[in-house]
């Protein structure tokens, strides 16, 4: 299996290089002009409307919670949805899987691969874009008024990547159980969207108070506090677990059911055993 | 050729309530090349898919090398080299990464860079990417990678599609030297007339169902003669009406017969007519085949 591991992050190069160098662009450009917009951000601190859009702009920290913590692994998101439903039902839908699951490979194995390979790729990613926050915090440090320290930075930062794995996890759940890719990327794009801004908008209404346990952002804490402390364990575990639990459906669907025929689930015939 | 590689037991697949295959009941002996007859939609792929456990039978069982398709699908493949009747390949690699890459995957196995071989016997240019390659080069890139591995067994679904003529005698020949090696070949065309070429046996699969297994040989035994018998009188009507003949056209100087026995008994009726020729047309294994099919109305589109 370390070898179909192997092939799939080899598969992934460009994207882990364009999409990790894509995402310096946050912190490049949003932490590097902190020091020349910080007195007009302090006026933003109370705004309605960017509480609703996940964002809170008074402090440095929480400048650094609204764009880095919030809004990027929104867009990091994108990269582990296309990748995660591209790799099953992408593949299956053009017959490239047929090539792979033809191989004296048992299922499990290429799901995992191909799970293992998006999960690596993302952390990768994540991690460059850590470090480029670390950097650039490095430069700027001395022009603004913090208690934060360089490592806090990558911290802060890379404590986002659980929710981005759990949407990659998600995707290959969906990936694996629908073989339809559109469906897939719809179905896990509108999660997330949903998962964003109901959040967000939870914390300005009580109408969808109840509903907050189901947004994957509620496990995410975009404060100025999470920059300073790190995120709850407890959160965390969440995001893991919905990972793992979506890897091991996806696990489990994948195993039982026919490649390459296009059918749903309910339209599959039942398979005596 | 007394080992059974492949078995299939009233092996069917239904797609929800859309018919796959129905109860498909085959052997393929070891050293034997197979050739798996049949329109598009008659569960060729169908069939091939489920013995490389792509597809699960609904009911039914199939074996290669003894073991069962579902549960013991990663041993089978092992010794299984497969061409899919739908090839999608890596547009961005190159061929000859593609071909290391499966190498690496499959395991080598004693046969580490025998795709060289191939390639250059089939006049493929490793340098190139995939995706840059016309039908005919992936259609070879694909055939690389079946028979790659030197498999026991190879599986291949329509292996000459898309390629020249000469290649398709170069893939022929190959498919013979896997025979004369002791190896199996089970695969599917359209193309008769190599089917007649490499094949021991055929099977015939329509709307589902396998309609005829029979060696070549068998096939051409029991194939129809069609004669035409051309008078200076036409006889009468009810003159050929003899066991096993069917007067099929009759003109103003001419009888056309299928024969399928009696023969003697014709020639003699026709030879107190006052017969001046006669004109006999061997059935091929094309047409064979298109009795099968009803003159080629079977069929369906699964």
């Amino acid at each position: 299996m370390l070898r179909l591991i192997w092939q799939e992050l080899k598969f992934r190069r460009g994207a882990i290089v364009g999409w990790g160098l894509g995402l310096c662009f946050f912190p490049i450009v949003y932490i590097g002009i902190y020091p020349s917009v910080a007195d007009q951000m302090a006026g933003f601190a109370d705004l309605e409307f960017y509480k609703a859009m996940g964002m809170s702009l008074g402090t440095f920290e929480d400048w650094v919670a609204s764009i880095l913590i919030a809004l990027m692994p929104l867009v990091a998101s994108i990269y582990t949805i296309t990748n995660g439903t591209g790799t099953l039902a992408g593949e299956e839908e053009d017959g490239r899987l047929e090539m792979v699951v033809t191989l004296p490979l048992p299922r499990w194995q290429v799901v995992t691969a191909k799970a293992v390979a998006l999960t690596i790729s993302s952390f990768i990613i994540y991690s460059i874009v850590s470090v480029v926050s670390l950097l650039v915090f490095q430069s700027i440090e001395s022009q603004i008024e913090t208690t934060l320290v360089a490592v806090d930075m990558f911290v802060a930062v890379f404590s986002a990547w659980p929710l981005v794995f759990a949407v990659g996890m998600l995707s290959i759940f969906l990936s694996a159980f629908c073989s339809s890719r559109r469906f897939a990327s719809t179905i896990s794009a509108a999660i997330l969207v949903v998962s964003y801004f109901g959040n967000n908008l939870s914390n300005s209404t009580t109408e969808l108070e109840p509903f907050k346990p189901f947004f994957l952002f509620t496990y995410l804490d975009a404060t100025g506090k999470a920059v300073a402390e790190g995120q709850q364990a407890g959160d965390v575990t969440v995001l893991i677990s919905i990972g793992l639990i979506s890897f091991v459906l996806a696990l489990f669907f994948f195993q039982g059911r026919n490649l390459t025929v296009g059918a749903w689930p309910w339209q599959r015939a039942k398979i005596e055993s | 050729m007394n080992e059974k590689i492949i078995e299939t037991h009233d092996l069917t697949v239904y797609y929800g309530k859309h018919r796959g295959i129905k109860d498909v009941n085959l052997t393929v002996e070891r050293g034997e090349a197979f050739g798996f007859l049949g329109p598009n939609g008659a569960g060729k792929t169908t069939t091939q898919r489920v013995l490389l456990d792509v597809i699960r039978p609904t009911s039914g069982k199939a074996t290669i090398f003894g073991m069962d398709c579902r549960t013991q699908g990663v041993e089978i493949r092992k010794r299984v080299g497969y061409l899919p009747g739908e090839l999608a390949l890596y547009k961005d690699m190159k061929a000859d990464q593609f071909f290391m890459m499966y190498e690496y995957l499959r395991g080598a196995n004693g046969s580490k860079g025998f795709w060289r071989e191939l390639a250059k016997r089939l006049d493929l240019d490793v340098s190139r990417k995939i995706g840059n390659f016309s039908r005919g080069n992936k259609q070879k890139v694909g055939i690389v990678a079946a028979f790659m591995s030197r498999p026991d067994l190879l599986v291949l679904d329509e292996p000459t599609s898309g390629l020249d003529p000469l290649i398709q005698q170069t893939v022929m020949e190959m498919v013979r030297e896997v025979k004369a090696d002791g190896r199996t070949v089970f695969f599917s065309s359209h193309i008769l007339s190599e089917v007649q070429a490499v094949c021991d046996r055929v099977g015939i699969i329509r709307e589902g169902q396998l309609v005829a297994t029979q060696s070549v040989e068998e096939l051409f035994a029991a194939r129809l003669n069609r004669m035409t018998l051309i008078f200076a009188g036409l006889p009468s009507v009810g003159t050929f009406d003899i066991e096993g003949v069917t007067e099929l056209e009759r003109t103003e100087k001419s009888v056309t017969l299928e024969v399928r026995e009696n023969l003697p008994q014709v020639l003699s009726v026709a030879a107190k007519h006052n017969i001046q020729d006669i004109e006999t047309h061997n059935m091929s294994l094309e047409e064979i085949f298109l009795e099968y099919y009803g003159k080629g109305n079977g069929g369906s589109h699964a």
